[in-house]
């Protein structure tokens, strides 16, 4: 029963990272219909930033707006670069335009960088720090992570619920056209729609790369599938079913890691990607459907 | 030799073959070339896993380019097919030294090289099956995002297999290593397998199979309305794709003289795929011009990425250009290729052109240009169609509620109402592309609501849509052809028009081979009705066959309705708006609305029923 409680809260805090970072990838599918490959490509390019940073003696509490920033404008020109070239594209064209700025990005680190794996010295209380509730053991880090991310969540919420630009967002997502009729300029509303997944992306980031304390030019590809799964549990085109998508995603890990025996423990991850396929092919529409029939 | 190479069976049979072989020519012609002026040993290593190259990436076109459905997966079959073949062709004592705890008694097997390819493919393309399963199950189409990342979980699942399965594949860092008798020091296997793979990619390509693949990756719905049961055809495609795949994987394995589950992940998807959208993923030729321009273009971009290069004493001297060209220049020209291709020219540089209806235009003698003519239909037994007590309700919104019709296949019969009656969910519920929440509809007795839009239309109910919905990258011609070879499967019992004869009835004889997406809207139009018309159906569902259409248009479009509904025998059942139209094509006429009946009879009948007045003029109407 403690095991358990643990391991529920230990699934928490990472699925709090991969609800942001599916949230972020939801927000683009909604308005654009494009399921972003490079949607890790944020937390790489700010990696570097951040390990820039570090090793010119910033302290974190700098780092972290800067790794925040990054991942914004990073988000914004690369919509600016591929992705408004391709608005209104077949499916096939932006899942590969999504994957080759995937692999644009991570190259262009290969060539400019190097292969090799660039360390940087994290925060002290992101490793060691617990505290106890009862019989449990809380990280630290886990607190913070959920704490923030129930806050971004919760203004998240907020923007999209109580202002112009989420009311222009949701109409986007419902239906594009319609929305472009009703004066929804879809120039503000497709970059508006990056900026907040770079946001998300970003704040997301800063614990991913809290807790990896690395970068390498593929280190996007990890937070990616996080993302990209997570949203397709929930069900794509629905940003609550991204957030639950996210959770459920971390507890699965966590779980599985802690049942499979230990000899195949190594294998969490491919338990866990054959899971979601069996979840695509039983409910390719993911948990939380979203009708998108089409009219004929 | 003369009748393989005419007619349909030349088209289908001899010209492909043809077709294959002198892409084969090409591809290994030039290879020799190169190796021979340069004589190098990694010349000839370079047009070696170029062929391989080749062999996998005409095997992926097969799945891709057929059914328009995005998969990741192939290489992670390529893995599968890998590790097989090299843990049954791998020397028992070097199994010994490297994976001593293998399971399953594989450590005593050692087959000869070919026989162990055979028992990789039959493996790969068995696992094929049930991951084929899943992905029909997951309503792969088109585009679908669902079946890609199935397909991309495939991947990472056989790489994070071969990873942490150490016994099995020696793991990540030592992984397989062998001498198989020699690596592959001999081309020929290379060479067969690139021929069949050729071979089997341009006839299933203009196979029956492989045409209704075509149809459905242009239109999942129209192609489900014109008979077609897209998973089945996308099986057949991803078993065939899988084999060739597999064919190369195992080619390279041999080659390599080793495999790490490294091998065949993210970098070799990459390569793959580019290849194949960079030459146009649609067709065999583009697959094996995107092989060849990828290969030149990456090793330009590995020599200078070196040292600048030299060929023919002409240099290039990179140093000041160092900033650019640098190792690993090859991956950044890679991911470069595959966006610039995807924003600029998604459809690659050759598109679907095939080097094999090239050749036939130029060589092949001319086609008859005299359009013949329809034959009338032997007077067929009359069918009848009933629908009774039909209810759809979306959500909340009843669409219909206790709709039904009795129409006979001797007549017209027009079902008209007001914008928002339910006309057009009356038409898709009887061509299942909507269930409904209650109610029956047969043909003769044969019971048929529930049944999915294919077997409907097997059935003999074929429609047109309001939206136009054609095979946009096929041609004229091909568009009805599809629905002939389907008509000459399911509806054997049915008198069959000529499709050219069908084609020339609707006015489209001399736009035969264009592509159906450029004609213009009245053309597009009748070539819906022309293919619904080689559908052999019992009955025609016409949705607003003149929307957007001139009236001097409308008025031609009457005639050309019942001109193909006599040729073959078919009833019409047709939707409209507009009462005058109605009126003038028809025998008998329901009227909706609300989602109900409200009125039927003759036209004269309907038009001076109280209710259709108040219905459509409103109630002042006297």
């Amino acid at each position: 029963m403690v095991e358990l409680a643990q391991n529920l809260i230990d699934g928490l805090g990472r699925g709090s990272i991969y609800a942001l970072l599916a949230l972020g990838v939801a927000v683009v599918f909604g308005v654009m219909h494009l399921l972003n490959f490079a949607h890790g490509e944020l937390i790489t390019v700010s990696g570097y930033a951040a390990f820039w940073a570090i090793t010119n003696g910033w302290s974190w509490w700098l780092v972290v707006p800067l790794i925040i920033v990054v991942a914004v404008l990073t988000s914004l020109v690369i919509e600016r670069l591929a992705f408004s070239r391709v608005r209104g594209a077949s499916q096939f064209t932006l899942l590969l335009t999504s994957f080759g700025v995937h692999f644009v990005v991570s190259a262009i680190f290969l060539l400019y960088v190097s292969a090799s794996v660039k360390n940087f010295a994290r925060p002290a209380w992101t490793t060691q720090s617990t505290w106890a509730l009862g019989p449990l053991q809380i990280e630290t880090f886990d607190t913070v992570v959920i704490v923030v991310t129930i806050l971004t969540l919760i203004g998240t919420n907020l923007l999209l619920q109580r202002t112009m630009f989420g009311l222009a967002l949701r109409a986007a997502a419902a239906d594009f056209d319609t929305a472009r009729l009703m004066g929804v300029r879809s120039d503000t509303v497709i970059r508006g729609a990056f900026a907040l997944s770079g946001l998300l992306a970003g704040i997301a980031g800063v614990f991913w790369l809290m807790r990896a304390g690395s970068t390498t030019p593929s280190a996007g590809i990890d937070p990616m599938l996080k993302g990209v799964l997570a949203a397709l549990i929930g069900g794509l085109g629905s940003l609550r079913g991204a957030v639950l998508g996210g959770f459920a995603l971390g507890l699965a890990e966590v779980l599985l890691r802690s049942w499979l025996p230990g000899s195949i423990a190594g294998l969490t991850e491919g338990f866990v990607f054959a899971l979601i396929a069996l979840l695509f092919i039983f409910r390719p529409q993911g948990f939380v459907s979203v009708a998108h029939a089409e009219r004929v | 030799m003369a009748s393989l190479l005419a007619g349909r069976t030349g088209r289908d049979l001899g010209w492909p073959v043809i077709g294959a072989v002198a892409l084969f020519a090409v591809l290994v012609g030039g290879g020799l070339a190169y190796q021979g002026i340069l004589g190098t040993g990694a010349a000839e290593r370079l047009v070696t896993v170029m062929l391989i190259d080749a062999i996998v990436v005409v095997g992926i076109q097969i799945y891709i380019g057929n059914t328009g459905v995005l998969s990741f997966g192939h290489i992670g079959f390529g893995a599968i097919g890998g590790y097989v073949f090299a843990l049954l062709a791998i020397s028992e004592a070097e199994k010994l030294k490297r994976i001593p705890d293998a399971p399953f008694g594989l450590v005593g097997v050692e087959l000869p090289p070919l026989v162990a390819i055979a028992c990789a493919v039959a493996f790969a393309v068995v696992c094929a099956f049930v991951v084929g399963l899943g992905l029909g199950r997951s309503g792969a189409a088109s585009g679908a995002v669902a079946a890609t990342v199935i397909t991309l979980a495939l991947l990472f699942v056989t790489h994070e297999v071969a990873r942490n399965w150490p016994d099995l594949t020696g793991g990540d860092r030592a992984g397989l290593a062998f001498p198989i008798r020699g690596s592959l020091d001999s081309r020929v296997p290379t060479y067969g397998a690139l021929l069949i793979a050729l071979i089997v990619a341009r006839l299933f390509a203009r196979s029956r199979r492989g045409r209704l693949a075509q149809a459905a990756r242009e239109d999942d719905l129209a192609a489900r309305a014109m008979g077609i049961d897209p998973l089945v055809q996308q099986m057949m495609a991803l078993l065939l794709s899988v084999a060739v795949v597999v064919l190369g994987s195992s080619l390279k394995v041999w080659e390599d003289g080793s495999i790490l589950p490294g091998d065949f992940f993210f970098q070799y998807t990459l390569v793959t795929l580019v290849m194949l959208i960079v030459g146009g993923r649609n067709g065999v030729t583009g697959a094996v011009v995107g092989v060849i321009v990828m290969t030149i273009g990456r090793e330009l971009a590995r020599r200078l990425g070196q040292d600048g290069f030299e060929v023919f004493g002409i240099g290039l001297d990179s140093a000041p250009l160092d900033w650019i060209f640098r190792e690993n220049l090859q991956t950044v020209f890679l991911g470069a290729a595959m966006l610039g291709f995807m924003i600029w020219r998604p459809s690659g540089l050759l598109d679907d052109l095939e080097i094999d209806d090239w050749l036939r235009r130029r060589l092949g003698g001319a086609e008859s240009d005299v359009p013949p003519a329809l034959v009338p239909a032997p007077e067929a037994g009359s069918s009848t169609l009933s629908a009774s007590g039909i209810d759809v309700r979306f959500g909340g919104f009843q669409a219909l509620s206790n709709a039904g019709l009795e129409a006979d296949s001797g007549e017209v019969v027009g079902i008209i109402g007001p914008n928002g009656a339910g006309k057009t969910t009356f038409v898709n519920v009887l061509t299942g592309m909507v269930r409904p929440t209650d109610g029956t509809f047969s043909i003769d007795g044969r019971q048929l609501a529930g049944e999915p839009a294919h077997e409907l239309a097997r059935a003999g109910l074929v429609r047109t849509f309001q939206n136009l919905r054609l095979f946009g990258s096929l041609t004229v011609e091909e568009n009805v052809e599809v629905a002939a070879l389907v008509a000459a499967e399911h509806r054997g019992d049915r008198s069959h028009q000529d499709t050219a004869a069908l084609i020339a009835q609707a006015g489209l004889w001399e736009h035969r081979h264009r592509r159906a997406r450029e004609l213009d809207y009245g053309n597009s139009r009748r070539l819906e009705l022309a293919r619904a018309a080689a559908m052999a159906p019992t009955f025609l569902l016409l949705d607003e066959p003149t929307s957007g259409m001139s009236d001097a248009e409308s008025v031609a479009m009457v005639e050309q309705v019942k001109g193909m509904a006599d040729a073959v025998g078919a009833g019409v059942l047709v939707i409209d708006h507009d009462l005058a139209f109605i009126t003038g094509i028809s025998d008998r006429i329901y009227v909706l609305d609300h989602g109900s009946v409200i009125a039927d009879g003759t036209p004269a009948e309907v038009q001076s029923d109280k209710r259709v007045k108040e219905a459509y003029l409103g109630s002042a109407a006297t």
